[in-house]
């Protein structure tokens, strides 16, 4: 168990270098930044100047290294725009996307969960078929055509809900359906089949033979060994908390971090972009260590290796 | 009779971890192995199973690489594992499986894969070839009319057919059979034992023929070599070793086989632990399952002596076995 | 959105497969017939559209679908939704059929590599996709986008990264269980070379595995393509996509709701069917894979 966390932990080290690096050369790759920063008319011994101050100068590896030790630092560099740090800018936008993703996390968790699981427990019954003709919906129709249609329907044909914006917790309304639709099908559809793969297993039907009750057998054998599966998924979902959102916020022009992005891509606001990929690289590599430390928890099988 | 195969010293050695902070175990599977193989004669590997008799017969056709000693073949040194040379020295020597299906391509129809080490190796195009395989086919006993079957279409001798036309395609000069009818059924491997001794016969191709099993042995092979734990304990003839075998072991598996009309009085049945390689015991490794067992057997590892013409034994009371049998 | 390759994990419902054995479901039967006709549409969408894309009929702006003239109305400029929604389908779906092409071509070499070569190679190739793990794909696609400008070519190359792991993986595995006892190391055995050994033995085995994995790629990149466009990072103007259909007709959701929506049904109705013919092929070519 130590040795295999210790193993995760070196993978995820060598991932964030790799994306890391990758930022690096694509950061390089776009062409020389004194070029886009003083224009191409730019005299030469201002060029050069730039070129000294910034580096750039400097053998590849130096300057590789250079930027390993501020981002290390904690310096990801300066907002083309307005010349905030790039750092500062995507922080401040964290609370918007996670008061939109949170709650959508939760309706998947507490909608999705229970209705695969009571689907797979009522097999072939009209609420099963409900459930599969749902999630495949739900999974199908694109986040930027669910979010269109919900504002169709509830903004322009009813004139119920807010479009866009994010004045009042009713503007949170749509965005927030619309993150949770989807992912409340998948996860249905997920733990459907998790939970009837464990149904069948001997153990289950085992334990309903010698006399167990339906409900203990759901409840201490099929539930948790159906949770291992789930737990992946989850994670997975929990990881793109921050990332998940670039379609929706755009849609209903929601001031979070996937606005920012778009916005700072069509910019060409570099310094922010990078900041934005370092920053949710790590809260994947973060959770997918989490789900590990999770399934070294669930799984008895990782957890004996402790001895 | 010239030298066709010639092994010295093999050894093939294994590293197992077991854990981080525990040093790695060597597990020798084979330990020191010197053999020959004629040109046109027969080879039985006799031994349980996990004595390193299959490594042996890989090692022998460099598809595993010795770790110490070398191999020989036709005077040459045998190439690098996968270099140039060693893909074209494949023609020369071929291998038979022991599982005749894994060794098949489910997708081809049989005859394109008996083709194949033609098409590989550039032996024959157009007309030549197809006549190439049905000959094939013919001399391992396969209807012309299987030709196009696919390999789940034929029953497992069948197959084993298919196995034994292919290595034999490239026209070889040595096949290993590798335990090559222990997956069939009873009443099938003799049929393909004696198909392996008239194909021996005809072509006088030379045959290491590896099995745990000393009855089918016997049938086929000139000389055997009985193996345990990665070394060999005795080489003879295959007439004297049946006959009077010195070796301990090779005496139990001697007593172990039937035979028609005569009781099995004398049979000699071992005790102890079946052999483990991961832990080989000290000094002669079948000590502890030795019904003679002396002394020195305990601390010193006997070495193969040659004890009369064409016998060879790796026993320290091998003499006075002579009464035991 | 690299969520589908879960959705049929990890459980294969068995009833259902068995269901599907007896005959065509017609489900499935009817999302053959939509892809064949969308095939059909993106083959011939120079000879079906009615007008040019970029025709403008500005006595007509805005027109709403029925109109003899223009089946399906027209948009802000007065060019036919139709017209569009045709050369749409076809762009999108070479933009996916290619790339799921090359991920496919680029995963199964990378995980033939690994398989043969081992060693260094193989945890490289372990790198690169834990890597690709943790960077969503839209993510690392509009950074990409960012730094170098959106062309069609650069759209067409970073989907073909889509999902490459996924085959990866796939074919690393059946090429080491093939290699270390199977038949493939009996062809080694012969003499073959590497080269005749992957394309003529373990690649034919391995083919139906990789259509059935292609199968759930090709909605997904389908769907990133759309998403980009939509975002206005995909496909560019004068040229359109689905996507990017969607995304302009977005401005005029209230006046003009039909520019959005046919593009809309078909993204939705095309994803449909393949997930449903991918999920029918999949149990019965292969019913083992994840």
């Amino acid at each position: 168990m130590v040795r295999f966390m210790l193993g995760r932990l070196l993978r995820a080290f060598i991932t964030i270098i790799a994306v890391v690096t990758f930022a690096f050369v694509v950061l390089r790759m776009s062409g020389d930044p004194s070029q886009v920063m003083l224009g191409p008319d730019a005299p030469q011994d201002a060029v050069d100047a730039f070129r000294h101050r910034w580096g750039l100068d400097q053998p590849l590896w130096v300057q590789y290294f250079a930027y390993v030790r501020s981002i290390l630092t904690g310096d990801f560099g300066v907002s083309m725009r307005d010349h905030a740090s790039a750092l500062g800018l995507v922080l401040q936008r964290v609370p918007a996307t996670l008061q939109l993703t949170l709650p959508a996390m939760a309706l998947k968790l507490f909608l999705g969960i229970p209705a695969g699981v009571y689907a797979a427990l009522n097999r072939d019954s009209t609420t099963d078929r409900a459930v599969i003709l749902l999630s495949v919906l739900g999974f199908t129709i694109p986040s930027f055509v669910m979010g269109l249609l919900l504002v169709l329907i509830f903004s322009v044909m009813l004139g119920v809900l807010p479009s866009g914006g994010q004045d009042t917790w009713v503007h949170g309304i749509l965005p927030t359906l619309t993150l949770a639709i989807g992912g409340i099908g998948i996860l249905a559809r997920f733990s459907r089949s998790a939970m009837i793969e464990v149904l069948t297993q001997h153990y289950v039907r085992t334990a309903s033979a010698k006399g167990m009750s339906w409900r203990n057998v759901v409840w201490r054998h099929a539930l948790p060994n159906a949770a291992l599966p789930i737990v992946t998924l989850v994670g997975f979902m929990v990881g793109s908390l921050i990332a998940g959102a670039v379609v929706v916020e755009s849609i209903f022009s929601w001031p979070g971090i996937g606005r920012l992005l778009i916005v700072s891509v069509s910019n060409r606001d570099l310094a922010v972009v990078q900041c934005i990929l370092l920053v949710i690289a790590a809260t994947m590599v973060v959770s997918n260590l989490l789900v590990d430390l999770a399934y070294g928890w669930l799984d008895p099988r990782l957890a004996a290796r402790r001895h | 009779m010239t030298v066709l195969l010639e092994a010295r010293d093999l050894a093939r050695v294994y590293q197992i971890l077991r854990g981080l902070f525990v040093e790695p175990t060597m597990l020798r599977a084979v330990d020191g192995v010197s053999l020959t193989v004629e040109a046109g004669e027969t080879l039985g590997i006799v031994g349980e199973s996990g004595c390193g008799k299959s490594t042996l017969g890989r090692m022998l056709l460099g598809i595993d690489p010795a770790d110490e000693g070398a191999v020989r073949f036709d005077g040459d040194a045998m190439p690098g594992l996968g270099s140039k040379d060693w893909r074209q020295s494949r023609r020369k020597m071929q291998l038979v499986y022991q599982d005749p299906l894994a060794a098949l391509d489910r997708r081809l129809p049989i005859a394109e894969q008996i083709g194949e080490p033609l098409d590989i190796h550039g032996l024959a195009d157009g007309a030549d070839r197809a006549a190439r395989i049905w000959s094939l086919m013919d001399a391992v006993g396969l209807d012309a009319e299987q030709a196009d079957r696919y390999p789940h279409q034929l029953s497992g001798g069948q197959r084993q057919r298919v196995v034994i036309a292919r290595a034999l395609a490239s026209e070889p000069k040595l096949i290993v059979c590798d335990e090559p009818v222990s997956a069939l059924d009873v009443s099938i491997q003799a049929q393909v034992v004696n198909l392996l001794r008239d194909l021996q016969q005809d072509t006088g191709i030379a045959m290491v023929f590896i099995s745990h099993d000393l009855k089918v042995v016997r049938n086929i092979a000139d000389r055997v070599a009985v193996m345990y734990l990665g070394r060999i304990v005795e080489e003879a003839s295959s007439d004297d070793v049946f006959r009077d075998p010195r070796h301990p072991y090779t005496q139990a598996l001697v007593s172990s086989v039937p035979e028609p009309g005569k009781p099995l009085a004398h049979r000699t049945i071992l005790q102890g632990e079946p052999p483990n390689p991961g832990n080989r015991p000290s000094g002669c490794a079948f000590h502890p399952r030795c019904p003679l067992v002396r002394e020195i057997c305990r601390t010193t590892a006997p070495s193969l002596t040659s004890i009369a013409h064409g016998r060879q034994v790796a026993c320290h009371v091998a003499g006075a076995c002579l009464h035991a049998a | 959105m690299s969520i589908s390759h879960t959705l049929a994990s990890p459980a294969t419902d068995a009833k259902s497969v068995r269901r599907s054995r007896s005959r065509l479901p017609m489900s499935v039967g009817l999302g053959i017939a939509w892809l064949g006709a969308m095939v059909l549409v993106a083959a011939f969408a120079d000879q079906i559209r009615p007008f040019d894309i970029t025709t403008m009929d500005l006595a007509h702006r805005l027109a709403p679908p029925g109109g003899l003239k223009h089946l399906l109305g027209t948009d802000e400029l007065g060019r036919d939704v139709l017209t569009r929604l045709i050369q749409s389908i076809r762009v999108s779906l070479v933009i996916a059929f290619g790339a799921t092409l090359l991920s496919a071509t680029f995963g199964t070499l990378l995980g033939f590599a690994a398989a043969q070569f081992r060693g260094v190679v193989e945890h490289l190739i372990l790198v690169l996709a834990d890597f690709q793990a943790a960077l969503p794909f839209l993510i690392m696609s509009l950074a990409v986008l960012a730094f170098f400008g959106s062309s069609m070519l650069l759209l067409v190359c970073l989907m073909g990264f889509y999902g490459w792991e996924r085959y990866a993986r796939i074919a690393r595995g059946l090429a080491i269980s093939a290699g270390t006892q199977g038949y493939a190391a009996a062809v080694v055995q012969l003499g073959a070379t590497p080269g005749r050994v992957y394309l003529r033995h373990i690649l034919p085995n391995v083919a139906s595995t990789l259509i059935v994995s292609m199968t759930l790629t090709f909605p997904e990149i389908i769907l990133m393509e759309s998403g980009l466009s939509f975002l206005g990072l995909g496909v560019q103007p004068p040229e359109t996509s689905l996507g990017n259909m969607v995304g302009f007709g977005r401005e005029y959701l209230t006046r003009a709701p039909w520019i959005m929506l046919a593009p809309a049904v078909v993204i939705m109705l095309t994803t449909l069917s393949i997930s449903l013919v991918g999920d029918w092929l999949r149990d019965k070519l292969d019913p083992t894979i994840r």
